[in-house]
């Protein structure tokens, strides 16, 4: 593995982020002035220039962000819930083969389910509420973090085991002290492959069946004909997007300050 | 995860005494019955709907649109991310318009899509090309430019030309990753078709199955849920079946560089 640091790749970074930022200029001065000159229909494709300051004035008023703390609130609760019963599930599954073949024929009968098939049945049981999106999403955030756990603890090196053994631990003790820290690196892979699953689901269920949050606000806003204000908001779900992944990158940094140089390998 | 293994009794049975306590539980309380109809139920239902082909022409509906949009964004992202892997001068050009549309939820592109195509087929099949495409393109740039400097050195002097090269050397080298993209992109071009039928439509399984409950027919929307189930695990099976076909060559070189 090539070391990620070294001065001449940074500066050829950065002259290819500033060509690549002034392409995407370009490419906005286009599209304003294709809107401003009627080329395009700028009912259906208003000028970016427009969305943009619709943009900053809904974020002004707070109601973009109102919008999606409601969402991330469900989001994350989904998220978390799924982390906090498949992660244990998928330790137990990868330390004992009955577990594991206890539950191996019921995980493959549902997971090639697509998640948002799941609505509909989340809908019924919990009408439009919170509950829908949550169970929803923890449904298909399910998936990845416990096929990638199982993975991650089968794959824990022997001889850390035998060493673990030698030295007397208890089984208890072995799991959290050494297996749980040797497969943190493919747990952490699960989480960050069910982030952008946690976004679109929550986004999807919120067109669905929902009366709030940014998925709504705007499927909501294509429906009412208020496109600039469609456009914004999905503005602010790239926005959301971007930011959740530089914040998992921050946490995987903080937890596995060893894997640095080994990241995105 | 290992194929070639006896047949798992154990999950099966624990499976099979999950659907039984389902059945029984559904029996006994006539109140959770919208919720919950018994399994023998939804298989009626299942069988009525297959018989009636209601359901049948929901999934060949569905099908045709995942197959259309599927293909189109294959043959798009792969061409495109070899192109992007391959020249560096257009990859810099592009990369930062990609790295601000990538995070953005796929699935809010239907409302501009209904906007802009209405909610035919067309407007369909264009929001799973577009969240299809990104796995696939992310993965085939990621793929060629991972290609090892040496092999290609290593064509140019024995004289191929650049198509060769690409044909012989780039192509096969990036194959892993170009596949481990197209498969992501199943399951995503999946979720971008149940779902759009969901939003707008008037045809197909996801709005079957959504219909269906609006209509409070339980059964008949988890039957349409099976049904579903069984096409992710039929086109995922295919992909697989596909893939150990075309990589066949690659098993050799995995054990010979691990040996």
């Amino acid at each position: 593995m090539a070391p990620r640091h070294d001065c001449a790749a940074d500066g050829v970074m950065a002259l290819r982020k500033f060509k690549g930022v002034g392409f995407l200029l370009m490419l906005l001065a286009l599209w304003e002035l294709a809107a401003q000159a009627e080329w395009i229909n700028a009912l259906i494709v208003p000028p970016p220039s427009k969305i943009f300051k619709l943009f900053f004035e809904l974020v002004a008023s707070g109601q973009i962000p109102m919008q999606i703390l409601v969402s991330m609130k469900r989001a994350l609760a989904g998220y978390l819930l799924a982390a906090a019963v498949f992660i244990p599930l998928g330790v137990f599954m990868g330390l004992s083969r009955t577990i594991y073949r206890l539950f191996e024929v019921i995980v493959e009968m549902l997971r090639p389910v697509p998640p948002p098939v799941v609505i509909p049945v989340a809908l019924l049981f919990f009408g439009l509420g919170d509950e829908m999106k949550i169970f929803v999403i923890f449904f298909s955030c399910a998936w990845p973090i416990l096929l990638n756990t199982i993975d991650g603890v089968r794959g824990v090196d022997w001889v850390l085991l035998n060493t673990a053994r030698t030295f007397g631990l208890s089984r208890a003790k072995t799991v959290w002290q050494v297996i749980l820290p040797a497969c943190l690196p493919q747990i952490l892979t699960g989480l960050r492959v069910s982030l952008p699953i946690m976004l679109i689901l929550v986004v999807i269920s919120e067109m669905v069946g929902s009366t709030d949050g940014i998925g709504y606000f705007v499927l909501d806003s294509q429906r009412r004909f208020r496109v600039a204000q469609m456009y914004a908001g999905m503005l602010a779900l790239a926005i959301l997007g971007y930011t959740l992944n530089q914040l998992f990158n921050l946490l995987q940094r903080l937890l596995l300050p060893w894997q640095r140089g080994r990241q995105l390998e | 995860m290992k194929r070639s293994q006896p047949f798992n009794w154990l999950g099966w049975s624990s499976f099979a005494l999950l659907l039984a306590a389902w059945e029984l539980i559904a029996w006994e309380t006539p109140k959770l019955l919208l919720y919950f109809p018994p399994v023998s139920r939804i298989l009626a239902a299942l069988g009525d709907a297959l018989a009636a082909g209601t359901i049948l022409q929901h999934g060949w509906v569905t099908l045709g649109r995942f197959a259309a949009g599927y293909l189109l964004s294959a043959g798009l992202a792969v061409t495109l991310g070899v192109l992007l892997g391959y020249f560096r001068y257009l990859h810099g050009l592009l990369a930062t318009s990609i790295e601000l549309l990538r995070p953005m939820p796929s699935v809010a592109i239907i409302p501009v899509a209904i906007l802009l195509l209405g909610i035919g087929d067309g407007m369909i099949i264009s929001v799973t090309v577009y969240a299809s495409v990104w796995p696939i393109l992310i993965n085939s740039i990621d793929g060629v430019r991972r290609v090892d400097p040496t092999l290609i050195d290593t064509g140019r002097t024995f004289g191929l030309s650049s198509w060769q090269i690409l044909r012989q050397i780039i192509l096969p080298a990036a194959s892993p990753y170009i596949v481990t993209g197209l498969r992501i992109g199943l399951s995503i071009a999946l979720i971008l078709v149940t779902t759009a039928e969901m939003i707008a439509g008037s045809k197909g399984l996801g709005f079957f199955i959504l219909d269906e409950e609006r209509a409070m027919n339980s059964a008949n929307m988890y039957a349409g849920i099976v049904v579903v189930a069984l096409l992710g695990y039929a086109l995922n099976r295919l992909f697989l079946l596909l893939e150990s076909r075309a990589m066949k060559w690659r098993h050799g070189m995995i054990v010979r560089q691990t040996a």
